[in-house]
């Protein structure tokens, strides 16, 4: 085997003559194309996932659910606004965080470190993103403890009149299982498709580095 | 002084363009593939270039670069045919060495390279680029040792493919 490994590197630098060629110009045309890596992927996911939990109070029914009009009738309102501080403090600190390691990131390195960097830039958005998914759990939480202290819920939130048939309590127990439902929901579908896309971008880089890994073993 | 990193940096890459081809051929199935490596790899190597120094080697620094972008940063373009009509490029026979039982051989052996796994096919690489282990750790991130005990590994999975 070693000689004929000794045979095909013989062979491999005779091959230089069959290789293609480029010209100078299509060298420097090809300098100012866009760049289609991993890493510039992975730059713009992240700022959609920071920004994502931003874009969701544009829908109409999303802003209508959180409105304060609705927490304040609650009784809720000075929690969501501290809420949302933390929110935005930390969001701020994420995002500087990733910008740090983002630039840290250099073709330079070997191999391994290279994908380490890669690893530590991605896994500061997965912690953010699993703060969102606290975060939109808690806020849920927030309204479900805000309309079970709600002695008169049903008064509360007008619906006296679409509900007279209905016993006041079962219809507040109803409301208050509907809006766990729809927070379980909706947070394991954000995290769901989160996760998904974070696989799916990151496979191939996670095979590569548990290989190097297996090397140093 | 911009003008002259680009003709500076695009010169240098023309002369040593076949160490990225290389890397392209090994890495990639067809020309649609090969050709879009090339560019990333070019881009990369583009972006990094004002941080050469002239420390070492042109083409030296172009290795890694080269190499990390196929292990890591590329990826595959979504345009990739099932076919591998880009074989014919490395497989490529000069007529007056010919030599049918060698020839045979030799294309096994390539096709048996190009199955390995990405990080088994840079240490191939490298070492059919004639690099030393210190080299091959370097680039890697691996100790030499490490490297060498690989190297034998995938000696042996050459021969397995080879000889079933």
């Amino acid at each position: 085997m070693m000689d004929e490994l000794e045979l095909l590197k013989k062979d491999w630098q005779k091959r230089e003559v069959n290789l293609p060629r480029l010209s100078y110009e299509q060298i420097y045309q090809m300098i100012w194309k866009k760049s289609s890596s991993l890493v510039r992927w992975i730059f713009y996911i992240s700022i959609i996932e920071f920004l994502l939990p931003h874009l969701l109070y544009l829908l109409p029914s999303f802003r209508e659910g959180l409105s304060y009009d609705f927490a304040r009738k609650l009784g809720i309102n000075s929690w969501l606004i501290a809420l949302t501080v933390v929110q935005y403090a930390v969001a701020f600190f994420f995002i500087f965080q990733f910008y740090r390691r983002y630039r840290e990131i250099s073709v330079l390195d070997n191999a391994q470190q290279l994908i380490k960097r890669i690893f530590r830039t991605r896994r500061t958005v997965k912690h953010y993103v699993i703060f969102c998914l606290v975060m939109i759990l808690t806020v849920f939480l927030v309204f479900i403890v805000g309309m079970a202290l709600d002695e008169n819920l049903v008064t509360t939130l007008n619906l006296d009149a679409q509900s007279k048939d209905v016993d006041p309590a079962q219809l507040k127990w109803m409301m208050i299982g509907v809006m766990a439902g729809a927070g379980i929901v909706f947070t394991a579908l954000m995290g769901g498709i989160y996760f998904l896309l974070y696989g799916l971008l990151t496979r191939k880089l996670m095979h590569n580095y548990k290989e190097l890994k297996r090397i140093e073993a | 002084m911009n003008k002259e990193l680009e003709h500076q940096f695009v010169t240098e890459l023309e002369q040593n363009q076949n160490i990225v081809h290389k890397v392209c051929s090994l890495y990639t199935n067809n020309r649609d593939a090969h050709n879009d490596l090339f560019q990333e790899i070019t881009i990369q190597l583009w972006k990094a270039y004002p941080k050469f120094r002239g420390d070492s080697k042109f083409s030296t620094w172009m290795y890694r670069v080269a190499l990390n972008t196929a292990i890591t940063l590329y990826r595959k373009s979504k345009r990739k045919p099932a076919t591998q009509d880009y074989d014919s490029v490395i497989y490529k026979i000069s007529a007056e060495e010919y030599d049918p039982t060698q020839e045979q051989q030799l294309k096994l052996m390539y096709s048996a390279v190009k199955q390995l796994g990405d990080i088994d096919k840079a240490l191939v690489f490298l070492y059919l680029e004639n690099k030393n282990y210190a080299e091959i750790a370097e680039t890697l991130g691996i100790t030499e040792v490490n490297a060498r005990v690989k190297m034998n590994r995938i000696k042996t999975k050459l021969r397995t493919i080879l000889n079933p």
